[in-house]
């Protein structure tokens, strides 16, 4: 990305020396402008990386301070713990959307990570090549298509889809979410677990037929644990997409405040009850202050994911 | 190729011309008012005022006026804190609501009149209900479609989130302030009125309310009391459930606040665009 703007002056980088040489009247050397022109890179570089931290700090640093003042009014065993989330009466009990969190994620990956991983041993190592190339980039376009086209279509498709198919009265809950998200994070997680599945190295393979394994044997017992690295980190980063998604979360889950304890039932997550509620809330309340640390919770969840996948990438690299 | 993107620029200079000069020759004949003008708040407000903004601009060349909405309580909320001069709410923030304190030092400048409908999916077969019978069900109380004249089915209950002006309004006309159910099997809550008209649509035994002007074909409108949700009916003082839609300002507005609200309430905008973007005019209500 910084690569850019800096290639842009090394075209320039004569008329830069020229100029200099002109402005300050005495003659510049190659050595000299050639230092010059490092430095300046260097600087930039640094100042680039600098301010990337500031943002992501002060983005933390704010969402945190503000998120604490909740704490002002509520005792943070309520916030935590409760599940009474009634901000016209001042009770702010948050559990219910961070347990709904983590069972929609769970659930999500549950569904989606064996599908991913069939089929990515699918495209990695049974389909022929025409059909690899074909298959490969629909998956890639899939990951850019916008969540709310995900959460329009569940919400006018699948969920009439699930009453009638289950006959339930609303269909609006943990599984619809959970269907929706698996479909939105299958093409990455599979993407990402079809190139580690590739990278397994060729003699492997050879090793275990030459061994009178069966196609199904090597690939359960060879490729893909030879692959696990990459499948963990597959699934966190999936994970993460699934955690943080909102706008098509907030249409199928229904946006009740209550405990998710059945798979068809109205409830409300971290994402999709901020969103709900953010535009109508008072500015200096502890409704708002409430949503900011809801809003940190998320945002220390994904940090602490991003750390666990920089760790497996690590160990991937040594072995 | 060269010659291609110099035909386009020269198009675009053309156009610029063009636009350029029709707004001077508007500008010669207007007045001497000039000033910034934000107005924030509610959504449903927002095709009312951006509509008013393109025709005050034009009569004063000299007042920039920048609209944008978040939702109701936002509107008092940044008059408030002095980050817009006007805010455009759903309800008269400067009383009391359920849910909301008032906003003292705030004064409410009616602009338009706006009906909501309590609407059903189509297969509910119910067309009437009373004010009591909408108070059961949206208390939870009423939970099944036979209590109130219908066939056996649970009773689907769609609400807007808390904070809605739409939600406030039906709370306050249709309900007589009676609360609202919050939790349950068969509730849920929608975040704009286009969600509510969907999950309207797609619910089987749904039942939620609307502004008049989101009601299509493809639900049912609902009696209430015997009277059906028209813009004649809300004229006529039979049809109980509209709201006035406010701008609230900080005191009374002066310069060019003034003026534009006064544009909005002037008869040839109240009979013309207002009427136009399917709100009622003020003046049919005064009677």
């Amino acid at each position: 990305m910084m690569e850019v703007p800096t290639s842009g002056k090394v075209m320039k980088a004569d008329e830069l020396g020229s100029s200099l040489k002109a402005s300050s009247g005495k003659k510049f050397g190659r050595k000299a402008r050639l230092s010059l022109y490092n430095r300046t890179f260097k600087v930039i570089c640094i100042a680039s990386a600098v301010f990337v931290c500031i943002i992501l700090f002060s983005i933390l640093f704010l969402m945190g301070r503000t998120g604490v003042l909740t704490f002002e009014t509520v005792s943070v065993k309520d916030f935590f713990f409760s599940t009474e989330w009634v901000p016209e009466n001042d009770q702010f009990g948050a559990f219910i959307f961070i347990f709904g969190t983590f069972a929609l994620t769970l659930l999500t990956m549950l569904i989606s990570v064996p599908l991913s991983v069939i089929i990515a041993v699918f495209l990695a190592e049974m389909t022929p090549s025409w059909l690899k190339t074909a298959l490969r980039p629909v998956l890639d376009l899939l990951v850019g298509i916008p969540s709310v086209v995900y959460g329009f279509l569940g919400m006018t498709v699948l969920i009439p889809m699930l009453r009638s198919v289950t006959g339930t009265n609303m269909g609006d809950g943990i599984l619809a979410a959970a269907i929706v998200l698996t479909i939105m994070v299958l093409p990455t997680i599979s993407r990402i677990i079809d190139d580690s599945i590739v990278a397994v190295p060729k003699k492997f393979r050879d090793a275990s037929y030459a061994l009178g394994s069966t196609r199904f044997q090597t690939i359960t017992r060879v490729v893909i644990p030879a692959a696990k690295s990459g499948i963990m980190y597959a699934v966190i980063l999936g994970m993460a997409r699934a955690i943080g998604e909102t706008m098509a979360v907030v249409m199928v889950i229904g946006n009740t405040p209550q405990l998710a304890n059945a798979l068809f039932k109205p409830t409300s997550v971290l994402t999709s009850n901020i969103v709900m509620q953010i535009a109508n809330v008072p500015f200096d309340s502890t409704w708002n202050y409430a949503l900011y640390m809801m809003g940190f919770i998320l945002l220390v969840i994904s940090l602490i994911m991003i750390v666990i996948v920089r760790l497996i990438q690590g160990k991937g690299v040594k072995q | 190729m060269k010659t291609k993107w110099f035909k386009g620029l020269a198009f675009a200079a053309i156009a610029l011309t063009v636009a350029f000069g029709s707004i001077t020759s508007v500008a010669s004949a207007s007045s001497k008012l000039s000033g910034r003008i934000v107005v924030n708040g509610s959504s449903a407000l927002l095709p009312l005022t951006l509509q008013a903004k393109n025709e005050f601009q034009k009569l004063n060349p000299k007042v920039k006026i920048s609209a944008s909405a978040a939702g109701s309580v936002t509107g008092p909320q940044s008059v408030r804190k002095g980050i817009a001069d006007i805010g455009a709410c759903d309800w008269d923030a400067s009383l009391d609501v359920p849910g909301f304190k008032a906003f003292t030092g705030l004064v409410a400048n009616k602009v338009a009149v706006t009906p909501f409908a309590a609407i059903t999916n189509s297969n509910v077969g119910v067309s009437s209900l009373t004010t009591a019978q909408l108070q059961g069900i949206f208390s939870g109380k009423i939970s099944n479609w036979k209590d109130v004249g219908g066939k056996d089915a649970d009773i689907i209950v769609i609400n807007r989130a808390f904070g809605s002006g739409t939600r406030v309004n039906f709370q306050v006309k249709a309900l007589n302030g009676t609360d609202y159910m919050t939790k349950g099997d068969n509730y849920k809550e929608v975040k704009s009125s286009g969600d509510m008209k969907t999950a309207i649509e797609t619910t089987p035994n749904a039942i939620g309310y609307i502004d008049l002007v989101y009601v299509t074909s493809k639900m049912t409108a609902l009696k209430i009391n015997n009277v059906a949700p028209t813009a004649a009916n809300v004229i006529n003082g039979s049809y109980k459930v509209w709201g006035y839609g406010y701008y609230m300002t900080k005191g009374q507005p002066t310069g060019a606040v003034k003026a534009f609200i006064e544009y909005i309430q002037s008869a040839k905008f109240q009979n013309g665009s207002l009427k136009k973007l399917k709100f009622i005019p003020l003046s049919a209500m005064k009677k």
